[in-house]
């Protein structure tokens, strides 16, 4: 079995963004075992591409690709697919990558598994690892048509690291225009929290703290250790029990403290993406089978409102 | 103007799934609650805003699968939509998302809507493909994760703002029909009123069969599932509360946390 294997670039102007080195390295792995071709489509108005290691390069050039959009990209990989004839696209499960690639899929009527993070071969080809049912369960997916369109997680692969490998560059002269979209704005909202970023230990409210009155506790418990922070989940910011400025997630800011005390956070990937990197997690969730406990050190079982109080009774008895 | 919110029943995140014998997908005990997907009940409340400004704006809600959902359609009438359509689909299997649009690309032809809304994902399966699949079947733009939404009816246009990753954010302007995925914090879902209660009791969910008209070709299918692994080798603290604390705080203590 002889795969064509294409990748989606994810471009920032005209820099192409380190998870696309995981793209490759996670085609690179089918590659091996298939004896693949991989072709890596940059969309873009670009006159002089570099080429890059572990696939050819294909530049969709055209002015109407100088910013993203959903039309734009879509495009750009149709076209691409056109010419590749890939029996799997792989892309970037980004805010653009999910914004387009479902399309992809739906215009080539082929498979698409989206947040992928990981593969397995078997002697019957090759099989997608994502989670489902609230992260408490590992699904396995396998491909019945193709074209297949995936979306891999950043970090779900390492960066393909073999410099001297590099691929050719070609170009297809594409006349891509948006038809439906106009006025593109790129907006930078001021999202500032040194305390957050500088904390070493961070006290991290959920939705189950379940009202902002609650909020009290967790500052509480932030101020049983030194150099601390508040922050909190998606929803508890959508709540308004807390501001933005202290959402850790993919939407919101990656944290690696020393210390993470995760409080009612049920552990979507969104969350898991934002805090995996701290050294040492704590998690309290009423929910024993909760995700969150997978990415913790050290689990406990129980109610906030029984628990966090005790706990800070605790560390006042040391105190004193 | 005419538009439709397609939502799904969503497991409450604490129950429990079961997987099945050929562990191909996962069900949940038949005393299990379900609700509305979040980010759904979100594009349902877009929905009722928009109607706020632009009077005689029709709302439609539409959902897949077993008669359960029937509730969770009912629900978003009494939140103020004004028809609910149920796609019956009773299988405990996987539904490709191909196989959702598909479904509701077709339903969709015959009710020309100006705007459809769908959370941006579900809150389980979080797969985020249907709404965008959906569109591309009609022919439809598309924008997902939008936390801004103002529709101006004279240009036909959707004025919306999106989130991109770490923080950052982009507006644009789609030209009609299109299809709108929000993200959450677009705004706040109302609780019914009761007099949308009262009117919810007379409004009749009208049920298609759709398990006839299933495409027969599968695009992908879950072929094996597992508990999910551990990423860090956790250890779970046992006993009363006073005993989870007190072993917490020499845990931390040991590592010169606190």
């Amino acid at each position: 079995m002889n795969h064509s294997i294409m990748i989606m670039c994810e471009p920032s102007g005209d820099r192409i963004l380190p998870v696309t080195h995981e793209l490759i390295f996670c085609a690179s792995l089918m590659a091996d075992r298939y004896d693949s071709s991989i072709t890596a489509v940059l969309p873009g108005n670009i006159a002089g591409a570099d080429a890059i290691s572990g696939a050819d390069l294909l530049v969709v050039n055209s002015p109407g690709l100088a910013q993203y959009t959903c039309e734009g990209w879509e495009k750009a990989a149709l076209l691409a697919a056109e010419q590749i004839m890939p029996d799997i696209i792989i892309i970037a499960h980004t805010s653009a990558g999910y914004d387009y690639a479902p399309r992809v899929a739906a215009l080539l009527e082929g498979g698409c598994i989206t947040s992928v993070a990981g593969i397995e071969f078997t002697p019957d080809g090759i099989r997608y690892r994502r989670s489902g049912f609230h992260g408490k369960l590992d699904l396995l997916y396998k491909a019945e048509k193709t074209p297949l369109v995936i979306t891999v997680l950043p970090g779900a692969f390492p960066a393909y690291d073999q410099p001297a490998d590099h691929g050719t560059v070609s170009y297809i002269a594409a006349d891509i225009n948006p038809l439906y979209t106009s006025n593109l704005q790129f907006m930078i909202p001021d999202q500032s929290n040194p305390e957050l970023e500088h904390a070493e230990v961070i006290i991290a409210a959920g939705k189950g703290i379940g009202k902002a009155e609650n909020l009290q506790m967790i500052r509480e418990m932030a101020s049983c250790f030194n150099r601390s922070a508040i922050a909190g989940s998606r929803v508890a910011c959508d709540n308004g029990w807390i501001g933005y400025n202290a959402q850790v997630g993919l939407t919101g800011k990656k944290v690696a403290p020393l210390l993470y005390v995760a409080c009612g956070i049920s552990g979507s990937m969104q969350h898991i993406a934002g805090m995996k990197d701290s050294k040492t997690v704590v998690s309290v969730n009423r929910d024993p089978d909760a995700a969150i406990f997978r990415y913790s050190d050290i689990c406990i079982v129980e109610e906030l409102e029984r628990f966090i109080p005790e706990f800070i009774r605790e560390a006042e008895k040391h105190r004193a | 103007m005419k538009i439709l919110v397609c939502i799904k029943q969503v497991p409450d995140q604490e129950s429990r799934p079961t997987v099945n014998k050929v562990r191909t997908w996962a069900g949940y005990a038949e005393n299990a609650s379900y609700w509305i997907n979040r980010y759904d009940e979100h594009a349902v409340e877009e929905a009722l805003r928009i109607r706020e400004m632009i009077p005689g704006t029709v709302i439609d809600i539409l959902s897949i699968g077993p008669e359960r959902v029937k509730s969770a359609i009912k629900r978003c009438i009494e939140m103020g939509a004004d028809r609910g359509f149920h796609l019956f689909y009773d299988r405990d299997d996987y539904l490709s998302p191909s196989i959702k649009s598909r479904l509701i690309a077709e339903f969709c032809k015959n009710e020309k809507y100006d705007l459809i809304l769908t959370g941006v994902m579900s809150e389980d399966i979080m797969s985020g493909q249907t709404g965008p699949m959906i569109a591309a079947r009609l022919g439809f733009p598309s924008v997902a994760s939008v936390v801004k939404l103002e529709v101006n009816a004279e240009k036909q246009s959707v004025q919306v703002e999106r989130e991109l990753d770490s923080g950052h954010r982009c507006s644009m302007e789609v030209a009609l029909p299109a299809l709108i995925a929000v993200q959450s914090g677009i705004n706040r879902p109302r609780y019914p009123s009761l007099s949308n209660v009262m009117r919810a009791r007379n409004t009749e969910i009208k049920e298609i069969r759709c398990t006839g008209s299933l495409p027969a070709s599968q695009y992908e299918t879950v072929e094996g599932i597992s508990e999910a692994g551990s990423d860090r080798a956790g250890i779970r603290l046992e006993g009363t509360t006073a005993e989870k604390a007190a072993a917490l705080w020499q845990l931390l203590h040991e590592k010169s946390l606190i």
